[in-house]
Protein backbone atom coordinates (compact mmCIF):
# COMPACT_ATOMS: atom_id res chain seq x y z
CA UNK A 1 0.00 0.00 0.00
CA UNK A 2 2.63 2.51 0.80
CA UNK A 3 5.39 3.59 -1.16
CA UNK A 4 8.40 2.93 0.71
CA UNK A 5 10.06 4.00 -2.04
CA UNK A 6 13.84 4.95 -1.67
CA UNK A 7 14.09 8.55 -2.44
CA UNK A 8 17.07 8.95 -4.65
CA UNK A 9 18.08 12.65 -4.55
CA UNK A 10 19.00 12.93 -1.12
CA UNK A 11 20.28 9.32 -0.30
CA UNK A 12 23.42 10.04 -2.29
CA UNK A 13 24.22 12.63 0.46
CA UNK A 14 24.02 10.59 3.17
CA UNK A 15 27.22 8.44 2.85
CA UNK A 16 29.49 11.38 2.68
CA UNK A 17 27.86 12.90 5.62
CA UNK A 18 27.57 9.70 7.31
CA UNK A 19 31.43 9.52 6.81
CA UNK A 20 32.54 12.43 8.37
CA UNK A 21 30.52 12.04 11.04
CA UNK A 22 32.08 8.29 11.47
CA UNK A 23 35.21 9.89 10.96
CA UNK A 24 34.81 12.53 13.63
CA UNK A 25 33.67 10.03 16.43
CA UNK A 26 36.79 7.43 15.51
CA UNK A 27 39.70 10.93 15.71
CA UNK A 28 37.17 11.80 19.28
CA UNK A 29 37.74 8.45 20.50
CA UNK A 30 40.78 7.63 19.79
CA UNK A 31 42.71 11.45 20.31
CA UNK A 32 44.15 10.35 23.60
CA UNK A 33 46.14 7.89 21.42
CA UNK A 34 46.37 10.13 19.21
CA UNK A 35 47.90 13.02 21.14
CA UNK A 36 51.08 10.62 22.53
CA UNK A 37 49.35 11.26 26.11
CA UNK A 38 49.57 15.51 25.53
CA UNK A 39 47.67 17.54 28.20
CA UNK A 40 47.82 20.62 26.23
CA UNK A 41 45.78 18.89 22.63
CA UNK A 42 43.52 17.09 25.38
CA UNK A 43 42.79 20.01 27.14
CA UNK A 44 42.05 21.85 24.10
CA UNK A 45 39.80 19.28 23.32
CA UNK A 46 38.33 18.88 26.29
CA UNK A 47 37.21 22.65 26.20
CA UNK A 48 36.02 22.48 22.57
CA UNK A 49 33.65 19.35 23.60
CA UNK A 50 32.04 21.42 26.53
CA UNK A 51 31.45 24.56 23.95
CA UNK A 52 30.40 21.22 21.49
CA UNK A 53 27.84 20.48 24.22
CA UNK A 54 26.55 24.28 24.64
CA UNK A 55 25.88 24.90 21.20
CA UNK A 56 23.92 21.78 20.99
CA UNK A 57 21.90 22.98 24.03
CA UNK A 58 21.51 25.93 22.45
CA UNK A 59 20.11 24.76 19.16
CA UNK A 60 17.36 23.46 20.77
CA UNK A 61 16.00 26.80 21.51
CA UNK A 62 17.29 28.05 18.19
CA UNK A 63 15.09 25.18 16.47
CA UNK A 64 12.40 26.32 17.70
CA UNK A 65 13.27 30.39 16.01
CA UNK A 66 14.08 31.60 19.08
CA UNK A 67 17.67 33.25 18.72
CA UNK A 68 19.23 34.07 22.18
CA UNK A 69 22.42 35.99 22.73
CA UNK A 70 22.52 35.43 26.14
CA UNK A 71 23.04 31.62 26.64
CA UNK A 72 26.15 32.76 29.15
CA UNK A 73 23.63 33.61 31.77
CA UNK A 74 22.28 29.81 31.97
CA UNK A 75 25.82 28.81 31.54
CA UNK A 76 27.03 31.41 34.38
CA UNK A 77 24.74 30.42 37.07
CA UNK A 78 25.09 26.53 36.35
CA UNK A 79 28.56 27.08 37.21
CA UNK A 80 28.07 29.55 40.24
CA UNK A 81 25.06 27.19 41.37
CA UNK A 82 26.89 23.79 41.53
CA UNK A 83 30.55 25.50 42.97
CA UNK A 84 28.99 27.00 45.50
CA UNK A 85 26.85 24.34 46.92
CA UNK A 86 30.02 21.69 46.66
CA UNK A 87 32.38 24.53 47.95
CA UNK A 88 29.83 25.55 50.84
CA UNK A 89 28.41 22.38 51.46
CA UNK A 90 31.01 19.84 50.59
CA UNK A 91 28.36 17.51 48.79
CA UNK A 92 29.68 16.34 45.42
CA UNK A 93 29.48 17.40 42.26
CA UNK A 94 27.47 14.58 41.28
CA UNK A 95 24.24 16.24 43.08
CA UNK A 96 25.14 19.51 42.49
CA UNK A 97 25.35 19.84 38.93
CA UNK A 98 22.00 18.60 38.33
CA UNK A 99 20.84 20.67 40.61
CA UNK A 100 22.84 23.73 38.43
CA UNK A 101 20.73 22.57 35.37
CA UNK A 102 17.72 23.56 37.23
CA UNK A 103 18.64 26.69 39.07
CA UNK A 104 19.47 27.50 34.75
CA UNK A 105 16.35 26.62 33.91
CA UNK A 106 14.97 28.61 37.04
CA UNK A 107 16.63 31.57 34.90
CA UNK A 108 15.24 30.73 32.43
CA UNK A 109 12.20 31.55 33.65
CA UNK A 110 12.54 34.35 34.47
CA UNK A 111 13.92 35.60 31.21
CA UNK A 112 10.26 34.28 29.65
CA UNK A 113 8.11 36.43 32.24
CA UNK A 114 10.23 39.53 30.30
CA UNK A 115 10.49 37.79 26.80
CA UNK A 116 7.49 35.78 25.97
CA UNK A 117 6.05 38.44 23.68
CA UNK A 118 9.06 39.18 21.84
CA UNK A 119 10.26 37.53 18.82
CA UNK A 120 13.42 37.78 16.40
CA UNK A 121 15.77 40.14 16.83
CA UNK A 122 13.91 41.85 20.01
CA UNK A 123 13.85 38.89 21.51
CA UNK A 124 17.69 38.17 20.68
CA UNK A 125 18.58 42.00 22.12
CA UNK A 126 16.67 40.98 25.71
CA UNK A 127 18.51 37.61 26.00
CA UNK A 128 21.65 39.87 25.47
CA UNK A 129 20.25 42.61 28.01
CA UNK A 130 19.41 39.71 30.34
CA UNK A 131 22.61 38.15 31.35
CA UNK A 132 23.97 41.24 33.04
CA UNK A 133 21.04 40.82 35.38
CA UNK A 134 22.36 37.44 36.92
CA UNK A 135 26.19 38.89 36.45
CA UNK A 136 25.72 42.21 38.11
CA UNK A 137 24.04 40.16 41.37
CA UNK A 138 27.01 37.56 41.10
CA UNK A 139 29.73 40.29 41.25
CA UNK A 140 28.24 42.37 43.80
CA UNK A 141 26.28 39.87 46.31
CA UNK A 142 29.99 39.49 47.69
CA UNK A 143 28.05 37.38 50.96
CA UNK A 144 27.11 35.15 48.61
CA UNK A 145 28.97 34.45 45.74
CA UNK A 146 32.28 35.99 46.65
CA UNK A 147 31.92 38.79 44.44
CA UNK A 148 34.52 39.37 42.02
CA UNK A 149 36.80 37.52 43.59
CA UNK A 150 35.27 34.24 41.64
CA UNK A 151 35.76 30.81 43.01
CA UNK A 152 38.62 29.10 43.56
CA UNK A 153 39.75 25.79 44.36
CA UNK A 154 36.58 24.02 43.14
CA UNK A 155 36.19 20.42 43.65
CA UNK A 156 37.44 18.21 40.50
CA UNK A 157 34.75 15.96 39.21
CA UNK A 158 35.27 12.75 41.67
CA UNK A 159 35.77 8.92 40.55
CA UNK A 160 32.74 6.78 39.47
CA UNK A 161 32.50 3.15 40.22
CA UNK A 162 30.61 1.32 38.43
CA UNK A 163 30.77 -2.58 39.43
CA UNK A 164 34.04 -3.68 38.83
CA UNK A 165 35.09 -0.32 36.62
CA UNK A 166 36.35 2.42 38.15
CA UNK A 167 36.62 5.88 35.98
CA UNK A 168 38.89 7.99 37.31
CA UNK A 169 37.51 11.34 35.79
CA UNK A 170 39.06 14.32 37.87
CA UNK A 171 42.01 13.68 38.47
CA UNK A 172 43.91 13.12 34.33
CA UNK A 173 43.07 15.16 31.55
CA UNK A 174 42.23 11.54 30.22
CA UNK A 175 39.66 11.25 32.33
CA UNK A 176 38.12 14.35 32.10
CA UNK A 177 38.12 14.37 28.05
CA UNK A 178 36.39 11.32 28.15
CA UNK A 179 33.78 11.94 30.75
CA UNK A 180 32.71 14.81 28.77
CA UNK A 181 32.85 13.25 25.06
CA UNK A 182 30.61 10.66 26.76
CA UNK A 183 28.22 13.45 28.08
CA UNK A 184 28.19 15.46 24.91
CA UNK A 185 27.15 11.99 23.07
CA UNK A 186 24.25 11.23 25.08
CA UNK A 187 23.34 14.87 24.94
CA UNK A 188 23.19 14.74 20.85
CA UNK A 189 21.39 11.72 21.68
CA UNK A 190 19.12 13.18 23.89
CA UNK A 191 18.42 16.26 21.71
CA UNK A 192 17.98 13.78 18.05
CA UNK A 193 15.33 12.43 20.11
CA UNK A 194 13.48 15.00 21.45
CA UNK A 195 14.18 17.19 17.56
CA UNK A 196 13.08 13.88 15.66
CA UNK A 197 9.59 13.17 17.81
CA UNK A 198 6.46 15.02 17.35
CA UNK A 199 7.42 17.81 19.84
CA UNK A 200 10.78 18.54 17.67
CA UNK A 201 8.12 18.63 14.43
CA UNK A 202 6.23 21.00 16.48
CA UNK A 203 8.90 23.13 17.36
CA UNK A 204 10.11 23.63 13.50
CA UNK A 205 6.75 24.67 12.54
CA UNK A 206 6.14 26.98 14.97
CA UNK A 207 9.94 28.83 13.56
CA UNK A 208 8.46 28.25 10.36
CA UNK A 209 4.90 29.92 10.63
CA UNK A 210 3.67 30.99 14.22
CA UNK A 211 0.22 31.22 12.98
CA UNK A 212 -0.18 28.22 10.82
CA UNK A 213 0.80 26.33 13.51
CA UNK A 214 -1.64 27.96 16.43
CA UNK A 215 -4.06 26.51 13.71
CA UNK A 216 -2.88 23.14 13.59
CA UNK A 217 -3.55 22.98 17.63
CA UNK A 218 0.06 23.43 18.90
CA UNK A 219 0.08 25.31 21.74
CA UNK A 220 2.61 28.12 20.55
CA UNK A 221 3.57 29.52 23.86
CA UNK A 222 3.81 26.40 25.98
CA UNK A 223 6.34 24.87 23.25
CA UNK A 224 8.39 28.25 23.42
CA UNK A 225 8.79 27.97 26.79
CA UNK A 226 9.54 24.32 26.65
CA UNK A 227 12.72 24.43 24.48
CA UNK A 228 14.08 27.25 26.47
CA UNK A 229 13.61 25.20 29.84
CA UNK A 230 15.44 22.14 28.12
CA UNK A 231 17.90 24.68 26.06
CA UNK A 232 18.72 26.42 30.02
CA UNK A 233 18.66 22.95 31.82
CA UNK A 234 21.51 21.46 29.58
CA UNK A 235 23.57 25.14 29.35
CA UNK A 236 23.17 24.74 33.24
CA UNK A 237 24.58 21.59 33.26
CA UNK A 238 27.91 22.51 30.76
CA UNK A 239 28.47 25.50 33.28
CA UNK A 240 28.63 23.29 36.42
CA UNK A 241 30.75 20.88 34.80
CA UNK A 242 33.07 23.77 33.17
CA UNK A 243 33.39 24.79 36.78
CA UNK A 244 34.45 21.55 38.24
CA UNK A 245 36.96 21.27 35.10
CA UNK A 246 38.75 24.08 35.78
CA UNK A 247 38.35 24.51 39.27
CA UNK A 248 37.92 28.24 39.37
CA UNK A 249 35.41 30.82 37.90
CA UNK A 250 34.59 34.55 38.41
CA UNK A 251 31.88 36.08 36.96
CA UNK A 252 33.26 38.12 34.41
CA UNK A 253 34.33 34.80 32.84
CA UNK A 254 31.25 32.59 33.16
CA UNK A 255 29.10 35.50 32.03
CA UNK A 256 31.18 36.77 29.69
CA UNK A 257 30.50 37.64 25.81
CA UNK A 258 32.39 34.48 25.08
CA UNK A 259 29.56 32.05 26.01
CA UNK A 260 26.80 34.23 24.37
CA UNK A 261 28.21 34.59 21.01
CA UNK A 262 30.28 31.26 20.64
CA UNK A 263 27.01 29.02 20.06
CA UNK A 264 25.70 31.81 17.41
CA UNK A 265 29.38 32.05 15.95
CA UNK A 266 29.11 27.75 16.05
CA UNK A 267 25.43 27.42 14.81
CA UNK A 268 26.24 30.27 12.00
CA UNK A 269 28.95 28.28 10.61
CA UNK A 270 27.92 24.53 11.02
CA UNK A 271 23.98 25.36 10.03
CA UNK A 272 21.50 26.55 12.26
CA UNK A 273 18.93 24.23 10.83
CA UNK A 274 20.87 20.66 11.63
CA UNK A 275 21.43 18.95 14.81
CA UNK A 276 25.06 18.30 14.95
CA UNK A 277 26.21 20.83 12.42
CA UNK A 278 27.02 23.28 15.53
CA UNK A 279 28.72 20.56 17.55
CA UNK A 280 30.76 20.19 14.88
CA UNK A 281 32.16 23.65 14.45
CA UNK A 282 32.82 23.80 17.22
CA UNK A 283 34.78 20.88 17.44
CA UNK A 284 36.60 22.47 14.52
CA UNK A 285 37.10 26.16 15.40
CA UNK A 286 37.97 26.33 18.97
CA UNK A 287 40.98 23.79 18.18
CA UNK A 288 41.71 25.59 14.88
CA UNK A 289 41.74 29.13 17.02
CA UNK A 290 43.78 27.34 19.76
CA UNK A 291 46.54 25.58 17.70
CA UNK A 292 46.98 27.70 14.86
CA UNK A 293 45.73 31.39 15.05
CA UNK A 294 46.41 31.59 18.93
CA UNK A 295 50.33 30.96 18.74
CA UNK A 296 50.38 33.61 15.20
CA UNK A 297 48.41 36.10 16.79
CA UNK A 298 48.60 36.06 19.93
CA UNK A 299 46.74 39.45 20.34
CA UNK A 300 43.81 38.98 18.24
CA UNK A 301 42.97 35.23 17.48
CA UNK A 302 39.36 35.60 17.67
CA UNK A 303 39.67 37.47 14.48
CA UNK A 304 39.16 34.15 13.52
CA UNK A 305 35.56 33.29 14.54
CA UNK A 306 34.74 37.01 12.97
CA UNK A 307 36.47 36.01 9.71
CA UNK A 308 34.55 32.59 9.73
CA UNK A 309 31.03 34.13 10.32
CA UNK A 310 31.42 36.55 7.10
CA UNK A 311 32.83 33.86 5.34
CA UNK A 312 29.65 31.72 6.12
CA UNK A 313 27.33 34.24 5.24
CA UNK A 314 28.52 35.27 2.10
CA UNK A 315 29.30 31.62 0.91
CA UNK A 316 27.60 29.02 3.05
CA UNK A 317 24.30 30.58 4.02
CA UNK A 318 23.37 27.44 5.48
CA UNK A 319 27.05 26.47 6.84
CA UNK A 320 28.71 23.88 6.20
CA UNK A 321 27.32 21.20 7.29
CA UNK A 322 23.97 22.34 6.26
CA UNK A 323 25.37 22.83 2.71
CA UNK A 324 26.65 18.97 3.10
CA UNK A 325 23.64 17.77 3.85
CA UNK A 326 21.85 19.81 1.10
CA UNK A 327 18.49 21.15 2.58
CA UNK A 328 18.61 17.90 4.71
CA UNK A 329 17.27 19.37 7.73
CA UNK A 330 16.02 17.55 10.96
CA UNK A 331 13.71 15.30 9.04
CA UNK A 332 11.28 12.23 9.86
CA UNK A 333 11.00 11.20 6.51
CA UNK A 334 14.83 10.31 6.10
CA UNK A 335 15.49 9.03 9.72
CA UNK A 336 19.13 11.11 9.44
CA UNK A 337 19.54 12.44 12.94
CA UNK A 338 21.63 15.14 11.43
CA UNK B 1 -28.53 23.19 16.73
CA UNK B 2 -26.52 24.58 14.29
CA UNK B 3 -22.82 23.93 14.06
CA UNK B 4 -20.99 27.07 14.00
CA UNK B 5 -23.73 30.03 15.23
CA UNK B 6 -22.10 33.92 15.25
CA UNK B 7 -24.24 36.00 17.55
CA UNK B 8 -24.22 40.09 17.25
CA UNK B 9 -20.25 39.59 16.08
CA UNK B 10 -18.51 43.02 16.37
CA UNK B 11 -15.11 43.85 15.70
CA UNK B 12 -13.51 47.35 16.04
CA UNK B 13 -10.30 48.70 14.94
CA UNK B 14 -9.72 52.08 16.13
CA UNK B 15 -12.51 54.18 15.13
CA UNK B 16 -13.47 51.61 12.34
CA UNK B 17 -15.71 48.97 12.89
CA UNK B 18 -14.71 46.31 10.96
CA UNK B 19 -17.63 44.15 11.40
CA UNK B 20 -20.81 45.31 12.94
CA UNK B 21 -23.49 43.07 14.35
CA UNK B 22 -23.14 40.05 12.17
CA UNK B 23 -25.56 36.88 12.45
CA UNK B 24 -25.26 33.67 11.13
CA UNK B 25 -26.05 30.27 11.67
CA UNK B 26 -23.87 27.64 9.79
CA UNK B 27 -25.58 23.89 9.80
CA UNK B 28 -23.55 20.74 9.65
CA UNK B 29 -22.54 19.28 6.44
CA UNK B 30 -23.18 22.35 4.64
CA UNK B 31 -20.72 24.61 2.09
CA UNK B 32 -21.41 28.18 2.66
CA UNK B 33 -19.50 30.67 0.56
CA UNK B 34 -18.64 33.95 2.24
CA UNK B 35 -18.11 36.91 -0.23
CA UNK B 36 -18.00 40.58 -0.44
CA UNK B 37 -16.02 43.41 -2.08
CA UNK B 38 -12.35 44.23 -0.23
CA UNK B 39 -12.67 45.60 2.87
CA UNK B 40 -16.11 43.75 3.43
CA UNK B 41 -14.85 41.86 6.93
CA UNK B 42 -14.11 38.49 5.23
CA UNK B 43 -10.96 37.39 7.00
CA UNK B 44 -11.81 39.62 9.94
CA UNK B 45 -14.51 37.40 10.74
CA UNK B 46 -12.65 33.98 9.87
CA UNK B 47 -9.81 35.86 12.96
CA UNK B 48 -12.74 36.29 15.00
CA UNK B 49 -14.20 32.59 14.72
CA UNK B 50 -10.69 31.03 14.70
CA UNK B 51 -9.52 33.28 18.15
CA UNK B 52 -6.93 35.27 16.21
CA UNK B 53 -8.45 38.25 16.71
CA UNK B 54 -10.95 38.63 19.93
CA UNK B 55 -14.06 40.77 19.19
CA UNK B 56 -15.36 43.40 19.93
CA UNK B 57 -18.63 42.42 21.39
CA UNK B 58 -20.80 39.37 20.09
CA UNK B 59 -20.43 35.71 20.86
CA UNK B 60 -19.08 32.81 19.15
CA UNK B 61 -21.03 28.97 19.12
CA UNK B 62 -19.44 26.32 18.55
CA UNK B 63 -21.48 22.77 18.67
CA UNK B 64 -23.40 24.85 21.32
CA UNK B 65 -20.59 25.81 23.13
CA UNK B 66 -19.32 29.18 23.87
CA UNK B 67 -15.79 29.43 21.99
CA UNK B 68 -15.96 33.32 22.19
CA UNK B 69 -12.05 33.60 23.95
CA UNK B 70 -10.98 30.68 23.31
CA UNK B 71 -7.44 30.96 22.32
CA UNK B 72 -6.69 29.84 18.27
CA UNK B 73 -5.42 26.37 19.27
CA UNK B 74 -8.01 25.75 21.85
CA UNK B 75 -10.29 26.65 18.92
CA UNK B 76 -8.31 24.52 16.47
CA UNK B 77 -9.14 21.74 19.11
CA UNK B 78 -12.43 21.55 19.52
CA UNK B 79 -12.76 21.24 15.37
CA UNK B 80 -12.32 24.12 13.51
CA UNK B 81 -9.29 24.63 10.93
CA UNK B 82 -8.34 27.05 8.83
CA UNK B 83 -6.23 27.92 5.31
CA UNK B 84 -4.76 31.55 5.10
CA UNK B 85 -5.05 33.90 2.70
CA UNK B 86 -1.81 34.47 1.61
CA UNK B 87 -0.77 30.92 1.68
CA UNK B 88 1.30 29.78 4.79
CA UNK B 89 3.33 26.93 4.87
CA UNK B 90 6.30 25.65 7.45
CA UNK B 91 8.88 26.43 4.45
CA UNK B 92 11.92 24.68 5.58
CA UNK B 93 10.23 21.54 6.45
CA UNK B 94 9.21 18.84 4.22
CA UNK B 95 5.80 18.86 2.29
CA UNK B 96 4.66 15.40 3.87
CA UNK B 97 6.27 16.74 7.18
CA UNK B 98 4.23 19.85 7.08
CA UNK B 99 1.06 17.55 6.64
CA UNK B 100 2.34 15.33 9.45
CA UNK B 101 2.42 18.38 11.66
CA UNK B 102 -1.31 18.88 11.01
CA UNK B 103 -1.76 15.42 12.40
CA UNK B 104 0.73 16.06 16.13
CA UNK B 105 -2.56 16.85 17.74
CA UNK B 106 -5.95 15.60 15.96
CA UNK B 107 -6.63 13.15 18.86
CA UNK B 108 -4.37 11.66 21.43
CA UNK B 109 -0.66 13.05 21.50
CA UNK B 110 1.85 10.52 20.62
CA UNK B 111 5.45 11.48 21.03
CA UNK B 112 6.53 9.94 17.75
CA UNK B 113 4.87 10.21 14.55
CA UNK B 114 2.89 6.94 13.77
CA UNK B 115 3.11 5.52 10.38
CA UNK B 116 -0.85 5.65 10.59
CA UNK B 117 -0.23 9.52 10.79
CA UNK B 118 2.68 9.06 7.66
CA UNK B 119 0.07 7.30 5.57
CA UNK B 120 -2.61 9.41 5.99
CA UNK B 121 -0.92 12.99 5.13
CA UNK B 122 0.30 10.86 2.13
CA UNK B 123 -3.35 10.11 1.27
CA UNK B 124 -4.18 13.72 1.69
CA UNK B 125 -1.23 14.65 -0.57
CA UNK B 126 -3.04 12.23 -3.01
CA UNK B 127 -6.18 13.90 -2.71
CA UNK B 128 -4.57 17.52 -3.53
CA UNK B 129 -2.45 16.17 -5.99
CA UNK B 130 0.92 16.93 -4.43
CA UNK B 131 1.71 13.30 -4.33
CA UNK B 132 4.58 13.32 -5.73
CA UNK B 133 6.31 16.33 -4.13
CA UNK B 134 6.52 14.48 -0.65
CA UNK B 135 9.99 15.41 -0.30
CA UNK B 136 10.10 18.64 -1.65
CA UNK B 137 10.46 21.97 0.72
CA UNK B 138 7.20 23.80 0.95
CA UNK B 139 8.95 26.83 0.43
CA UNK B 140 9.81 25.69 -3.08
CA UNK B 141 6.35 24.99 -4.31
CA UNK B 142 4.49 27.04 -6.56
CA UNK B 143 1.52 29.25 -5.08
CA UNK B 144 -1.25 26.56 -6.03
CA UNK B 145 0.39 24.02 -4.91
CA UNK B 146 1.22 25.85 -1.70
CA UNK B 147 -2.77 26.64 -1.33
CA UNK B 148 -3.30 22.75 -2.03
CA UNK B 149 -0.49 21.74 0.97
CA UNK B 150 -2.23 24.23 3.12
CA UNK B 151 -5.61 22.56 2.33
CA UNK B 152 -4.03 19.06 2.99
CA UNK B 153 -2.70 20.15 6.15
CA UNK B 154 -5.76 21.34 7.42
CA UNK B 155 -7.78 18.09 6.59
CA UNK B 156 -4.91 16.31 8.28
CA UNK B 157 -6.51 17.80 11.67
CA UNK B 158 -9.60 15.92 10.55
CA UNK B 159 -12.01 19.29 11.18
CA UNK B 160 -15.76 19.34 11.58
CA UNK B 161 -15.67 22.75 9.97
CA UNK B 162 -13.17 23.94 8.09
CA UNK B 163 -12.11 27.62 6.97
CA UNK B 164 -11.36 28.40 3.32
CA UNK B 165 -9.65 31.76 2.74
CA UNK B 166 -9.29 33.07 -0.88
CA UNK B 167 -8.13 29.47 -2.15
CA UNK B 168 -8.49 29.77 -5.66
CA UNK B 169 -7.89 33.29 -5.80
CA UNK B 170 -5.58 34.38 -9.05
CA UNK B 171 -6.15 30.74 -10.40
CA UNK B 172 -7.18 29.46 -13.87
CA UNK B 173 -10.70 28.35 -14.71
CA UNK B 174 -9.22 25.00 -14.79
CA UNK B 175 -7.65 25.00 -11.62
CA UNK B 176 -10.76 26.68 -10.13
CA UNK B 177 -12.58 23.60 -11.04
CA UNK B 178 -10.29 21.65 -9.79
CA UNK B 179 -10.78 23.51 -6.30
CA UNK B 180 -14.11 22.83 -6.49
CA UNK B 181 -13.98 19.17 -6.77
CA UNK B 182 -11.91 19.11 -3.58
CA UNK B 183 -14.19 21.37 -1.73
CA UNK B 184 -16.90 18.39 -3.00
CA UNK B 185 -14.61 15.53 -1.44
CA UNK B 186 -13.37 17.15 1.84
CA UNK B 187 -17.46 17.45 2.14
CA UNK B 188 -17.72 13.64 1.43
CA UNK B 189 -15.01 13.80 4.03
CA UNK B 190 -18.00 14.95 6.61
CA UNK B 191 -15.85 18.29 6.66
CA UNK B 192 -18.53 21.47 6.90
CA UNK B 193 -17.09 24.34 4.53
CA UNK B 194 -16.73 28.06 5.11
CA UNK B 195 -15.23 29.72 1.97
CA UNK B 196 -14.02 33.37 1.52
CA UNK B 197 -14.63 33.88 -2.05
CA UNK B 198 -13.92 37.18 -3.27
CA UNK B 199 -14.74 36.73 -6.99
CA UNK B 200 -17.41 34.51 -6.13
CA UNK B 201 -16.05 31.56 -8.88
CA UNK B 202 -15.58 29.16 -6.16
CA UNK B 203 -18.84 29.33 -4.24
CA UNK B 204 -20.81 29.81 -6.98
CA UNK B 205 -20.34 26.44 -7.89
CA UNK B 206 -20.13 24.58 -4.78
CA UNK B 207 -21.86 26.52 -2.53
CA UNK B 208 -25.39 25.71 -0.98
CA UNK B 209 -26.09 29.37 0.62
CA UNK B 210 -23.96 32.56 0.23
CA UNK B 211 -23.89 35.20 3.30
CA UNK B 212 -22.38 38.53 1.97
CA UNK B 213 -20.72 41.38 3.63
CA UNK B 214 -20.11 45.11 2.83
CA UNK B 215 -18.26 47.12 4.68
CA UNK B 216 -18.88 45.12 8.07
CA UNK B 217 -22.56 44.44 7.84
CA UNK B 218 -24.45 41.72 6.51
CA UNK B 219 -26.09 42.87 3.17
CA UNK B 220 -27.78 39.52 2.23
CA UNK B 221 -27.51 35.65 2.47
CA UNK B 222 -29.33 33.10 1.00
CA UNK B 223 -29.33 30.82 -1.82
CA UNK B 224 -26.17 31.24 -4.63
CA UNK B 225 -28.39 32.78 -7.46
CA UNK B 226 -30.90 34.95 -5.29
CA UNK B 227 -27.69 36.30 -3.49
CA UNK B 228 -26.22 36.91 -7.08
CA UNK B 229 -29.34 39.30 -8.00
CA UNK B 230 -29.39 40.84 -4.72
CA UNK B 231 -29.23 45.02 -5.44
CA UNK B 232 -27.48 45.57 -2.66
CA UNK B 233 -24.72 43.11 -3.68
CA UNK B 234 -24.31 44.27 -7.02
CA UNK B 235 -24.30 47.58 -5.81
CA UNK B 236 -21.36 46.17 -3.48
CA UNK B 237 -19.76 44.36 -6.00
CA UNK B 238 -19.97 46.99 -9.03
CA UNK B 239 -21.32 50.88 -7.48
CA UNK B 240 -24.03 52.39 -8.22
CA UNK B 241 -25.42 53.63 -12.08
CA UNK B 242 -27.42 56.85 -11.93
CA UNK B 243 -30.50 55.51 -12.63
CA UNK B 244 -29.81 53.10 -9.60
CA UNK B 245 -29.60 56.23 -7.22
CA UNK B 246 -32.62 57.53 -8.62
CA UNK B 247 -34.17 54.23 -7.80
CA UNK B 248 -33.24 54.53 -4.59
CA UNK B 249 -33.87 57.96 -3.77
CA UNK B 250 -37.50 57.29 -4.74
CA UNK B 251 -37.80 54.60 -1.99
Amino acid sequence: MTREQPTSAPMKHLPLAHMVLLLGLAILLALPLLSGGNDYILQVFTHALLLAILALAWNILAISGSISLGHAAFFGVGAYTSGLLSLESGVSPWATIPLAGFAAAVIALGVWLFCRRLRGAYFALATLAFVEIPRVLTDNWDSLTRGSLGLVGLPGLPGLRLGPLYFDIGASSIGSYYFVLVFGLLLLATVTLILRSNLGLALQAIREEETAAASLGIRVQGYRLLALLLSALFSGITGACYAHLVHYIEPGMVYGLHFSAIPVIFAICGGRFTIVGPALAALVLYPLDQFVFHPLLPAGHEFLYGAVIVLAILFLPSGFWGQLRKGQFVSIKTGSIE
Amino acid sequence: MSLLRLEALSKRFGEHWALKEIDFDLEEGEIVGLVGPNGAGKTTLFNLITGRHKPSSGRVWFEGKDITFYRPHEIQRYGISRTFQSSRPFARMRVLENVVVGRIFSGKFHLFPHTEDTNMARQLLELVGLAHKEDALAGELTLSERRRLDLARALATEPKLLLLDEVVAGFSPLAVKQAAELVQRARERGVTLFIVDHFMSLSLTVSDRLLALDHGEKIAEGKPQEVMRNRKVIRAYLGTRHDDEAQSAER
